[in-house]
């Protein structure tokens, strides 16, 4: 094999160019992740959002929450069930909510969207992932108060504490932040039961039961129970499974993110291409006399492989290390099964980055191909020849 | 360096009959035609003949770089004429040494990396590998070049680097294509010099292809081509 070093130095000698290749292949690399790193995010968002004991309760034929209806003395009766899981002072954990969509506006005149806001009792709380009051304080229930998640406040206007909502004409003043672990619950506002179907007039409304079972012998028996009850008329939904029906809107962001990637991929593999070309044609020389002294044709060809794997495996790497500062970074869109705005942030996880090596990679290898090709078909002695 | 090869009488070159053409545009180029050649261990040979009277062309045959349209050509033992061109690659890397016209050393090794290049390509570990480096740069005088990059170092310089790289994996067979066309007298006389001795002291065997007179004289034989055909063939001293 012709010495690793050989192609290391080519590409330090030949630094200007080197560095424009590494350049384009990075921001390629580094548009590609972002993008990656955005549909994963929203695909955190939403897989996080579902425990796997937990099931929805909703009106049979309800595709979610917001159109569905529960009556009140139902769900008094679902949370007497045999099998839902307790909290530490032997409370059910199984709440009733209410969600409502509001359309309001985006701060910076951003126009205006879908706002989901969700009353709901206490227990509601436990069965979200990690929830935590982050700044400010809970609701009190009975004065019209409500809490958001930072991201949320950001985004929309009157939800920054202090600042008021209004719900049907009555105003809830938001108290606090919350967080919960970038589920989708941290793209909702909260507020008490009975302080928000008071608001919306609907005092006895219910949009759906959330409970946890006690485990999966029991999950499966009330998922059963609470299909087959003709008396209760519900659908009882596994949550991962209702989460990932939403998760087909990131299915859009993830197609159209690959479509790009496609083509900026196969832009970077000329790039590559053309700069090994260039090398091959300054190097011929060179390659004749490698040759001469007895490396086969199988060593040339992986050489001038590897000396392009390796110009695009450094772009790719400073793009995956460039797409690192928005890490965290929060975002939204349209989630396509609610019609409201979910929020989630920027994920650049080991997979997202390896899919942006992957690629780098690719760029590498098939761009540096035919170049190499060219390498191994010169001639020797044509190639000694070569000025 | 040793001369453990081939010690068995045969020649180290036998040229049987060769016939090389180039074809171009459908036109047929006669370039060697009946050409004869022996040559035995320790033989210094220099081709010599005009531009295009087939020299290098049929440097390259014997050197296993090219095959010929017709007749055989064996090298230390080797059928070239139908050798595969992996084995071909293989066998060079063992048995032949090069040095070229205008060195063909690579820019971005130092003196050093560049001789270890074809001992690379063998299996010595990487102590024997940098005391065969070591033997052949004290050979050439450049021991105290060895870190020095090709474009730090003088035409004269390059090319005894490159007669290190030559003879670094101690091959049975040196070619050398010019290797004082781009040197000064100066230099080409210390190149020449240092042939002479890897004939005399390590009796390698050497084919050189030259213009120049005074560079043919200190070869043992001397070989003239003409348009393709062997027309004269003297020892040294006799010219």
């Amino acid at each position: 094999m012709v010495p690793a070093k050989y192609n290391v130095r080519n590409l330090r000698v030949r630094w200007v160019t080197t560095l424009m290749t590494v350049v384009g292949t990075g921001l390629v690399v580094w548009a590609s992740v972002l993008t990656f790193g955005l549909a994963d995010g929203l695909d955190h968002a939403l897989r996080i959002s579902g425990d796997p004991l937990d099931l929805i309760v909703m009106r049979k034929g309800a595709n979610d929450e917001g159109s569905s209806n529960v009556e009140q003395k139902v769900a008094k009766e679902i949370a007497n069930l045999d099998g839902i899981a307790t909290d530490k002072s032997g409370q059910p954990l199984c709440s009733s909510e209410f969600v409502t969509i509001l359309t309001k506006p985006r701060r910076h005149n951003a126009g205006t969207t879908n706002l989901i806001v969700r009353g709901l009792q206490d227990v509601g709380r436990s069965l979200r992932p990690e929830f935590t009051i982050v700044r400010g304080r809970d609701v009190r229930p009975g004065v019209n108060e409500a809490i958001t998640s930072v991201n949320m406040a950001e985004r929309f206007e009157n939800l920054a504490i202090g600042e008021k909502l209004e719900i049907n004409k009555v105003l809830f003043e938001i108290v606090g932040y919350f967080e919960a672990a970038g589920s989708s619950a941290e793209s909702e506002v909260w507020t008490d039961l009975r302080d928000l179907t008071g608001a919306r007039r609907q005092a006895e409304a219910l949009s759906s039961i959330n409970l946890r079972c006690r485990d999966e012998a029991a999950k499966t028996a009330l998922l059963k129970r609470l299909r087959d009850d003709e008396q209760f008329k519900l659908d009882a939904i596994d949550e991962p499974k209702y989460f990932e029906k939403q998760m087909e809107a990131s299915s859009t962001i993830k197609y159209v993110g690959y479509v790009i990637a496609v083509f900026l991929t196969m832009g970077a593999m000329f790039a590559a291409a053309n700069t090994m070309y260039a090398a091959v044609a300054s190097r011929s020389r060179e390659i004749g006399a490698l040759r001469a002294i007895g490396f086969s044709r199988r060593s040339i060809l992986l050489s001038f492989l590897f000396e392009s794997f390796l110009l695009c495996l450094l772009g790719g790497l400073l793009g995956c290390l460039a797409t690192l500062p928005f890490h965290g970074l929060s975002t939204g869109t349209m989630n396509g099964a609610t019609f409201s705005e979910i929020t989630f942030a920027f994920r650049f996880g080991p997979s997202v980055l390896l899919q942006g090596v992957i690629m780098a990679v690719t760029m590498g290898l098939v761009g540096g191909l035919f170049p190499a090709i060219r390498a191994i078909r010169m001639p020797i002695i044509s190639a000694l020849r070569e000025t | 360096m040793s001369e453990a090869h081939l010690d068995n009488g045969e020649p180290v070159v036998a040229v049987h009959d060769v016939c090389k053409e180039f074809y171009r545009d459908a036109i047929t180029i006669p370039v060697l035609s009946g050409i004869n050649l022996e040559l035995k261990r320790g033989d210094y040979l220099a081709l010599m003949g005009p531009s295009g009277s087939g020299k290098s062309t049929l440097l390259n045959l014997v050197a296993g770089l090219d095959r010929p349209t017709s007749g055989t050509v064996t090298v230390c033992g080797q059928s070239l004429e139908s050798t595969s061109e992996s084995k071909l690659a293989r066998w060079r890397s063992r048995h032949i040494g090069f040095i070229f016209q205008l060195y063909n050393l690579i820019p971005v090794l130092t003196a050093f990396e560049n001789v270890e290049l074809p001992l690379t390509l063998t299996s010595l570990s990487r102590r024997e590998r940098r005391e065969h480096v070591e033997a052949a740069l004290q050979v050439v005088g450049l021991s105290d070049r060895s870190h020095h990059y090709p474009r730090q170092l003088s035409g004269g310089q390059e090319q005894r680097v490159s007669i290190a790289r030559a003879i670094a994996t101690d091959p049975t067979l040196i070619v050398a294509d010019e290797p004082t066309g781009d040197l000064d007298a100066k230099s080409a006389g210390e190149i020449l010099d240092l042939m002479e001795r890897l004939n005399r002291e390590f009796h390698k065997t050497i084919i050189m292809v030259t213009h120049d007179p005074d560079a043919a004289v200190r070869a043992k034989q001397i070989v003239h081509l003409q348009k393709g055909v062997l027309v004269e063939k003297t020892h040294a001293g006799q010219e």
